[in-house]
């Protein structure tokens, strides 16, 4: 109760580790890109200690690799469709980066990436150039003419245009921020309600209740976002290789 | 008290054979036109549908706001992109309501069903 007062944000600050000025750019190695090289590293090791000496019985850590990867392959094929399949390793990464981010970041002391918006939108920012490259590619600048719905007297496409335009553009931005939204409001509830075990005592048992609760749905929130990053991007991708 | 290996366990290894072949060789069923709304509880697609009217808005007012302090026309391009993007927030989760998911276009309504698309359907 006398501890000095941390705000329940305190746990998103980024503090550079290796600072590192190059220009006027702070190019600092900070607690952030720590767990993201710790996420990175583990991704792989998992992938590759559990798929080395591959059997044909699986053991158990070889299994739930295939598990996994049958999981991302499947949504791949249900949402992109078999001309996806070139574009699976891109979402396979994507998914096991967010998935890796989200469940390291439940770990006590650590640190959630995801929960910064900097880090979801560039994500999305790529995904969102990345699709409308493929769409561009594929169809051609035919893939503008989509913008305009066809038999719409002129004077009407001045308005549908710009919306369905907006409407486009808006689509990094809803990825982006259904991520980063989802990932820091947990883990500031957590902190919040943290805070009222100490400061009520004896009745204190009651928030404790309630974080053990929180902390499983925040797992499986961790891995529900994760989820639906890669399933919209897949539909995205869908989307830019089918034009309707 | 099936032994192992009896003809019906090697029947039904090859039809599982079959389907998993199938289901790997065969087309995908993302390979159809019309992508369905994303699947879930009604209360996940509430969320997505509110986020999405939510950010629609936000990001008209912004872009407008930007175009203004870039052009100095205050307040007309925030104005104009303001109801833009209270217009594309309503699109878009008029476009969740209706399954049309989040394709740019209109193409699922104007468009009468073909025969291509009964045979992709099924």
């Amino acid at each position: 109760m006398a501890e000095e007062h941390v705000s329940p944000l305190h746990q998103f600050v980024i503090k550079p580790i290796v600072p590192l000025h190059v220009g006027h750019l702070d190019l600092s190695y900070t607690n952030s890109a720590l767990f993201m090289t710790v996420t990175v590293v583990l991704v792989t090791l998992f992938i590759v200690l559990s798929t080395s000496g591959a059997g044909l019985v699986p053991t158990r850590w070889q299994s739930t690799a295939e598990l996994v990867y049958e999981f991302v392959a499947n949504m791949v094929r249900d949402n992109v469709g078999s001309q996806g399949r070139k574009y699976f390793p891109f979402i396979f990464s994507l998914f096991m980066f967010i998935l890796f981010g989200n469940l390291i970041g439940m770990v006590p002391y650590t640190f959630t990436f995801t929960s910064h918006i900097v880090v979801t939108f560039a994500m999305a920012l790529f995904i969102f150039v990345a699709v409308t490259a493929i769409a561009i590619a594929r169809h051609g600048f035919h893939f503008f003419s989509y913008f305009a719905p066809k038999g719409v007297p002129w004077v009407m496409l001045l308005l549908l245009v710009p919306i369905e335009i907006v409407s486009y553009l808006i689509r990094p931005c809803t990825l982006a921020i259904r991520l980063f939204a989802n990932m820091m409001a947990g883990h500031t509830m957590l902190i919040i309600f943290a805070g009222f075990v100490t400061a009520l005592g004896i009745l204190g048992v009651l928030p404790l209740v309630f974080n053990m609760g929180f902390i499983l749905l925040e797992f499986l929130v961790a891995v529900l976002q994760a989820y639906v990053y890669t399933i919209l991007t897949c539909i995205y991708l869908h989307d830019a290789i089918h034009l309707h | 008290m099936s032994e192992h290996g009896s003809p019906d366990d090697l029947k039904s290894l090859g039809e599982r054979l079959d389907k998993a072949r199938r289901d790997r060789m065969g087309a995908a069923p993302g390979d159809g036109k019309r992508q369905g709304a994303l699947e879930g509880s009604a209360l996940g697609l509430g969320f997505r549908v509110g986020l999405e009217l939510v950010v629609a808005v936000v990001f008209g007012l912004g872009v407008g706001w930007a175009i203004d302090r870039w052009l100095g026309t205050k307040p007309w391009a925030m104005v104009v992109f303001l109801m833009l993007g209270i217009a594309a927030g309503m699109l878009s989760v008029y476009k969740a309501m209706t399954g049309m998911g989040s394709a740019i276009g209109y193409g699922g309504l104007d468009r009468p069903a073909t025969d291509e698309d009964e045979t992709k359907e099924d």
